[in-house]
């Protein structure tokens, strides 16, 4: 009889919310938001690793989205709903490129997350949903924060020293959304429509802070119909071998540091290197538009451009920014002869 | 049954129920909307002015070494403060070791910049680039319209050069790191620094940056990132300087060079205890003994009125500073127009050759009493004799204002610490006008202050124990210190008499528990300069460790209890790994330790001496034997101190092979010496 009620509830607010000339307040919209934001328990407790997360219920009949984590590395995954009631949550499936995991549970007619359709912008209002801190107990609602969406880019981050997977777009917040257990939690817009899914705790690499960010909705829909049709796992993309710039005729000062600058030693004669202008003591500051602080990020940032594709260099010379064009890259060989020796 | 109810209520709400507690309606919400729109329109009005900056590696310390040292290794912001291509930013992001900066503007284009300006105290720098001609002029938020609890929005292009960031929160203060920085909630990181922080109507407030401190701090405030605090140097502050930036000035933080006499630095009496010798307050004829009414027509009533008005200034600027001063018997108002400076210049110990009886508790604040002259010092030479108290001090000569007769201002019956805060601020070769009661007698004699003297001087000033019938070696104590919870109480021989007593801790050749027999030397010593010895126990057998700092704190704790220590003679020394023991726990004990006499101790590795200033410099002893290699040692540890300001003097080692006993004691209750 309740879940009939709540069905109705839920059609009713569809109506409503579809409604943009009669704006719900920020309480109705944080209320329902909530009811679709689900407590995740399982495994965890090691190495001080949280055994609980968030989910997002994607449709009426159980599935639901949450972030791939060791919490569902466990025999049973318990989900507690909004209204309290407790079900066992069985593993549909992974992206490991998005850390993204589909959940399903037994129930039917659930308050299921209305998607928002298209990107928002930077200054958009926000409320973030989630089971963080593990504050919620028992059959409490998951917590509500607001803030705005600070900025729209793509993911450059890393987890300890390993570089994040996912290298798509993301919403960055100015609030604290990325907290222990808010993982798998909803963001909405002032409307209550779902703009995205709070990720994994992890650190810029670009300004080394923590980030407060979400997967936005239309890649957690895509990474989730991928797992529903192929029941599997994606392979993770494997992240390009970096280039040995001596091919484009380009010698570096020998890498000593963890962050070696990316300053020029020599030019090889009739490179492309020296075709394009580059001279000794130049300082490479951008790879096609992008800054890189150091010969090894230099080196992964062209080996990442695929082969035949042209190479913009960028670099400081007597203080002016000189841009350099060097032509396609050339494919990558195995190895440089260990013997070759520099002039 | 509850639940089945919630529901019911639902509905009702879903229903149109307009005066249900969850106001279904848009009551809450337009305004929402509302903001929503404004912080978009109000960064859409700076957002051509925000530039994206970007590390030049090389140029700083970089990775995990730069993070430590407080420089950025990502991304960055600037703000265009002048389309002809004047760029504000950073000291995080570009740091004094930088000698250029790469600036991404919002076409795309990557274009270098140099730095030509900063504002130490603010860490802020101003870059040179390129024109940009398509930056709009920024307009300045004014300092005295902004209100904590507005709305603020920092803009940075760190994370993107593309599309500016934006975080959303309130002022959250007004003043901060003495009136240098405003304060807010936005979510800001070392991401958005040098981005504007702005109002709701998109005029800027300030420029987001770490809370600037000292530049040795510069990280202070950049980890506090995601805890909702984060701080922004006022675009108004900045305005004023831009000129001086743009024509290639580094303005430092301005020294005016006064102590207060009240300890309390908040809302203690704004009357100047010491004035730095060779300091802008000095030359600008401020005294001890004024008392701050006025800093640039601000009135000032307490310490921090005037710490409020003088942090913001930099080094050059003039100040209209304004005192009341006593004189004879009247009070006048003084201005004066000190000229700040950037640092002051080594201060130079001068002494008037007298040891004054410190106030205890009771008589902190009585006029001091001269208990000693240095035979051949300054006042000797001038026929001051010990006995008198000091009616009244005045400086003579350059530093007096042309309108007063000399001697005029004088401190009137000085306390103990007043006089050594008035002695601080003259040079050796100053003269001053130095006022003497005896009984009825009142003399005055004018004298020039000398150069501190270097070695212990050859008869102690007498201890207060000399009106104490049946004084002498017998009259001295012998104790252990500290109760029975004290695994190696050390040994303590307490002159006779009462007051407050100077205190040498000396450590000798560790050998665990002090024991009786060693303090059989220092009593006659102890006696005769009326000072406390103390000899601690060494926890190892043979050598003095760590573990043995915290059992000396407690001894002059419980030695306190005792008989009041004197802190401005508390000394420490040692022979061989007892005076390098020593060196430590000088350093340790930090002011609270006035003297170092050492017997073939060289200064320790990495040991670090501070510069001598009024209430830290030291009076140190060296001596030992030892091959010509120690002596080269001794000769480069006394270079070093003595460069540093402090008084260096021989130690000789006793006829007897033991510790020089007599001159210890004579030294250590010489250490007062003004």
């Amino acid at each position: 009889m309740i879940r009939f009620r709540e069905a109705v509830i839920v059609a009713l607010l569809a109506v409503r919310i579809g409604n943009a000339a009669d704006e719900p307040s920020p309480q109705f919209v944080a209320a329902t938001a909530a009811r679709s934001v689900v407590k995740i328990y399982g495994a965890g407790g090691l190495r001080g690793l949280e055994a609980y997360q968030s989910g997002i219920i994607l449709s009426p009949d159980g599935r639901i989205a949450t972030a791939m984590s060791t919490v569902l590395d466990s025999e049973g995954i318990d989900c507690v709903l909004d209204d309290g009631r407790r079900f066992e949550a069985t593993l549909v499936g992974v992206d490991p490129r998005r850390e993204l995991a589909v959940l399903s549970i037994d129930a039917t007619d659930l308050p299921a997350a209305v998607p928002a359709e298209g990107r928002a912008a930077a200054g958009t209002r926000v409320l973030a949903v989630s089971n963080l801190f593990g504050v919620a107990v028992g059959d409490e609602r998951a917590s509500v924060q607001r803030g705005v969406i600070a900025t729209v880019v793509p993911l450059e981050a890393r987890r300890g020293a390993a570089d994040a997977p996912y290298t798509g777009t993301v919403y960055v917040f100015d609030f604290t959304t990325n907290n222990p257990g808010s993982p798998g939690g909803a963001v909405v817009d002032s409307r209550g429509r779902l703009l995205g899914m709070i990720g994994k705790e992890l650190r810029s690499s670009a300004g080394g802070i923590w980030l407060n960010y979400a997967l936005p909705i239309d890649e957690v829909l895509a990474g989730c119909e991928a797992i529903v049709a192929g029941g599997g796992t994606t392979a993770t993309a494997a992240a390009a071998p970096p280039f040995d710039l001596k091919l484009l005729g380009i010698v570096f000062v020998p890498d000593l540091l963890d962050r070696t600058p990316p300053f020029v030693e020599a030019v090889l004669p009739g490179s492309a290197a020296t075709r394009a202008g580059l001279a000794s003591d130049d300082l490479l500051i951008a790879v096609g538009g992008r800054a890189v602080g150091s010969r090894a990020a230099v080196e992964r940032a062209v080996g990442a451009i695929p082969a035949g594709d042209p190479v913009r260099l960028s670099v400081i010379r007597a203080g002016t920014v000189v841009d350099c064009d060097l032509g396609p890259r050339p494919a990558a060989v195995d190895r440089i002869a260990p013997q070759e020796s520099v002039p | 049954m509850s639940r089945l109810r919630g529901v019911l209520t639902f509905v009702v709400v879903m229903l149109g129920g307009d005066a249900m507690p969850w106001g279904a309606r848009g009551v809450a919400a337009e305004p929402t909307r509302a903001e929503e729109a404004a912080f978009l329109a109000a960064v859409s009005q700076v957002a051509a002015a925000v530039v994206r900056l970007e590390p030049v590696a090389g140029a700083a310390v970089a990775g995990a070494a730069g993070e430590e040292a407080g420089v950025a290794s990502g991304p960055s912001t600037g703000l265009v403060i002048d389309p002809a291509g004047l760029v504000l930013a950073t000291s995080f992001a570009v740091p004094d070791t930088a000698r250029e900066a790469v600036v991404v503007l919002p076409d795309g284009r990557r274009v270098a910049a140099k730095p030509v300006g900063r504002d130490v105290p603010r860490g802020i720098v101003l870059l040179k680039t390129e024109p940009i001609p398509t930056a709009p002029p920024v307009e300045p938020a004014l300092r005295r319209s902004l209100l904590p609890g507005q709305w603020t929005i920092a803009v940075g292009r760190g994370w993107s050069a593309a599309e500016p960031s934006v975080a959303v929160g309130i002022l959250s203060a007004v003043d901060r790191g003495w009136g240098l920085a405003v304060q807010t909630d936005a979510a800001v990181s070392p991401m958005n620094y040098g981005g504007p922080l702005i109002d709701i109507a998109g005029r800027v407030i300030g420029i987001v940056a770490p809370l600037p401190a000292e530049p040795a701090q510069m990280m202070r405030g950049t980890e506090l990132y995601d805890a909702g605090i984060g701080f922004a140097v006022p675009l108004e502050d900045l305005l004023a300087v831009l000129p001086r930036l743009a024509a290639g000035e580094s303005l430092a933080g301005g020294i005016l060079g006064i102590g207060y006499r009240s300890r309390d630095a908040i809302n203690g009496d704004p009357v100047i205890a010491s004035v730095r010798q060779g300091s802008p307050a000095a030359r600008a004829g401020l005294r001890p003994g004024d008392r701050i009414v006025a800093v640039d027509g601000r009135p000032v009533r307490r310490v921090a009125d005037a710490r409020h008005a003088v942090a913001p200034r930099h080094a050059g600027d003039e100040i209209a500073v304004e005192v009341d001063r006593r004189r004879g018997g009247e009070t006048i108002r003084i201005a004066a127009r000190p000229t700040l400076a950037a640092t002051l210049p080594p201060w130079r110990r001068a002494i008037l050759g007298v040891v004054v009886a410190a106030g205890d508790e009771r008589d902190a604040d009585a006029p001091a009493r001269i208990d000693w002259v240095l035979p051949g010092g300054p006042a000797d030479r001038a026929g001051i004799a010990a006995g008198g108290i000091v009616a009244s001090i005045a400086p003579l000569g350059d530093a007096q204002p042309a309108d007063t007769q000399p001697g005029a201002d004088a401190v009137e019956a000085p306390s103990s610490s007043a006089l050594a805060g008035v002695v601080a601020g003259l040079e050796p070769g100053q003269s001053v006008r130095i006022g003497v009661r005896r009984g009825d007698e009142f003399t005055t004699t004018d004298m020039t202050l000398g150069e501190m003297i270097q070695d212990a001087p050859d008869e102690p000033p007498p201890p207060r124990a000399a009106a104490v019938p049946g004084g002498g070696a017998d009259a001295v104590r012998v104790s252990r210190l500290g109760g029975a919870d004290v695994t190696l109480p050390p040994l303590v021989v307490i002159p006779p008499g009462r007051g407050p007593v100077p205190v040498l801790i000396w450590f000798g050749v560790p050998h665990g528990a002090a024991d009786e027999a060693e303090a059989a030397p220092w009593k006659a010593a102890a006696a005769a300069a009326g000072v406390a010895v103390i000899l601690p126990g060494s926890r190892e057998r043979r050598e003095w460790s760590g573990d043995d700092i915290g059992g000396v704190a407690r001894a002059l704790e419980s030695l306190n209890a005792l008989r009041p220590v004197d802190a401005t003679r508390v000394a420490v020394g040692g022979r061989g790994p007892g005076g390098v023991f020593a060196w430590l726990l000088a350093e340790r004990l930090g002011t609270g330790c006035r003297g170092v006499a050492v017997l073939d101790a060289p200064l320790p590795a990495r040991f670090t001496i501070a510069d001598a200033e009024p209430g830290t410099a030291k009076w140190m002893l060296l001596g030992g034997g030892g091959d010509d290699a120690a002596a080269r040692r001794r000769a480069t540890d006394r270079d070093r101190l003595a460069r540093a300001g402090h008084a260096v003097g021989t130690l000789t080692e006793a006829a007897d092979g033991g510790p020089p006993t007599a001159l210890l004691c004579r030294w250590a209750a010489a250490l007062g010496l003004l």
